[in-house]
């Protein structure tokens, strides 16, 4: 007679099997969720877009038809053109990653790049520079 | 056939296996309740400080994170109010009453306004006059012109040297007259203006965190316009915050250039590369040299890492104004302060124990 009988390897394995199974799953359906541009307009999130859809468009929020984004190919955003006075929001420049954002304040419209879900704790919280 | 003992040996071991396999597997599923336990959550503000303000906690309730961040809200409007230079409030005297009542009388006015002069002036001596708020008149002129250059490009132009030279006779931070017990500001040169831009956002962070901490929100992170203060640690595993400095060549493919890594600590990147004009194909940036009157031309970038949220903003403007080799002496001269400047090449450049906070 053996330590481990056989029928406990078989329980073993197929607890074993289970939790590759759901680790993977959690993984692919969580961790992975690639980032997304949210778009607020005086604090309303009134747009999300998804940043990995290798699209190149041109477009604006429903509020604001004078106030242009540009969506890049590699995943990235801008806002294109803008009819404030101070252009801080064009300077801004290209972003797309966790924890950017870009304002075109005199428009209320801010522009954040988040992370729905699957932070992780080595997520950058946010990401600064002027 | 194994004796009787051996069985008994045998049975033991398989129910401390059992017991093992029933205790990782709670241990799992604790650890994926534990995560949601306390909640990251984030807020934007509009319209404080004529930038950004982003909030971020971790809390059980949504509830539990409107509370804090309406304390955040509420106070850092009244900071606000008080260190606004262009509007006024109803019965309220700010910034912009003093600067209105230059030369002619004292202005009453709030403490957290007496506080932040002083803190300004101690800046300025500390700093050996690299970041002045009293030089309002010369950055008054610098910010008409950019505004101007900005709207109509073609007619962009540099403010004529001549006129400021002159507005620069009236920057002498002596002449700004702090009368604590009456609790009055008195602006001696009827031409000079109080700028408290490079100083006041950062200093208004300090404040308004030290007062949530106080009434009980021990972790958060508040960034007015990237003047990062941290409080305490994020979530239930008292992790470090992790802030990242943009990379201030936007051409770089790489757009990010460091995450660093760190509790109760404030960070503020000065740059230029958001406000700015162009004259003539060249980009003329907002932050003047208190000696040349020029946007100061060492750096696209210099971030400082210190405790004090006002001292970081401060610090980050007066480094900006100093050549590497003075900034860098001066940055080590000061206890728990480090530094990162990027030069116009891209060539980077960090004090001592700057190495030490990037994220692992």
């Amino acid at each position: 007679m053996k330590f481990v009988k056989k029928t406990d390897m078989i329980i073993i394995g197929v607890i074993l099997v289970f939790a590759v199974l759901f680790m993977v799953l959690y993984r692919t359906k969580f961790s992975d969720q690639p980032a997304v541009a949210e778009i607020y307009y005086y604090s309303d999130l009134v747009e999300t877009v998804k940043l990995d859809k290798k699209v190149d468009k041109i477009f604006s929020i429903p509020q604001n038809s004078h106030v242009v984004f540009h969506l890049y190919e590699d995943g990235t955003l801008r806002f294109e053109e803008s009819d404030c006075p101070d252009k801080v929001c064009i300077n801004t420049g290209k972003i797309g990653m966790v924890g950017q954002s870009a304002a075109c304040l005199p428009n209320g419209i801010v522009v954040k790049i988040v992370q729905k879900s699957g932070r992780t704790e080595d997520t950058v919280d946010i990401i600064v520079g002027k | 056939m194994l004796p009787p003992y051996f069985k008994e040996v045998i049975r033991v071991k398989k129910r401390i296996l059992a017991v093992i396999l029933m205790i990782v597997t709670m241990c799992v599923n604790l650890s994926a309740c534990s995560f949601n336990k306390e909640k990251r959550y984030e807020a934007e503000f509009l319209l404080l400080f004529d930038t950004v303000t982003q909030i971020v906690g971790y809390a059980n309730t949504k509830e539990d994170f409107s509370e804090y961040a309406q304390v955040v809200y509420d106070n850092l409007k009244e900071y606000h109010e008080l260190y606004d230079i262009y509007n006024d409030y109803d019965g309220k005297n700010n910034i912009k009453t003093i600067n209105d009542n230059a030369g002619i009388k004292p202005v009453k006015v709030d403490k957290k306004i007496i506080d932040l002069l002083l803190f300004s002036k101690d800046a300025y001596e500390l700093t050996d006059g690299k970041v002045n708020v009293a030089f309002g008149a010369v950055l008054e002129v610098w910010h008409q012109y950019r505004e101007e250059g900005t709207e109509n490009p073609d007619k962009a132009a540099l403010p004529p040297m001549d006129i400021l030279e002159e507005k620069a006779m009236h920057t002498d931070i002596n002449k700004v007259i702090i009368n604590e017990a009456d609790s009055t500001v008195y602006l001696e040169d009827p031409e000079m203006l109080l700028d408290v831009g490079a100083i006041a956002k950062g200093y208004a962070t300090e404040m308004v965190s030290n007062i949530a901490y106080e009434q009980g929100y021990k972790n958060g992170m508040i960034s007015v316009g990237g003047n990062v203060r941290t409080t305490g640690s994020k979530g239930n595993n008292k992790q470090d915050w992790k802030v990242g400095i943009q990379n201030p060549d936007l051409e770089d493919e790489n757009n990010q250039l460091y995450i660093l890594s760190f509790k109760d600590d404030s960070l503020v990147t000065s740059g230029v590369y958001q406000r700015y004009y162009t004259v003539d194909g060249k980009q003329y940036h907002h932050i003047i040299d208190p000696v040349t009157l020029m946007p100061s031309d060492y750096f696209t970038a210099v971030t400082i890492l210190c405790k004090n949220s006002g001292m970081a903003d401060a610090l980050s403007t007066a480094v900006f104004n100093m050549p590497y080799e003075k900034g860098k002496e001066f940055v080590e001269s000061l206890p728990d302060t480090e530094a990162l400047w990027v030069f116009k090449d891209g060539e980077e450049k960090s004090s001592s124990g700057f190495q030490d906070y990037i994220a692992k």
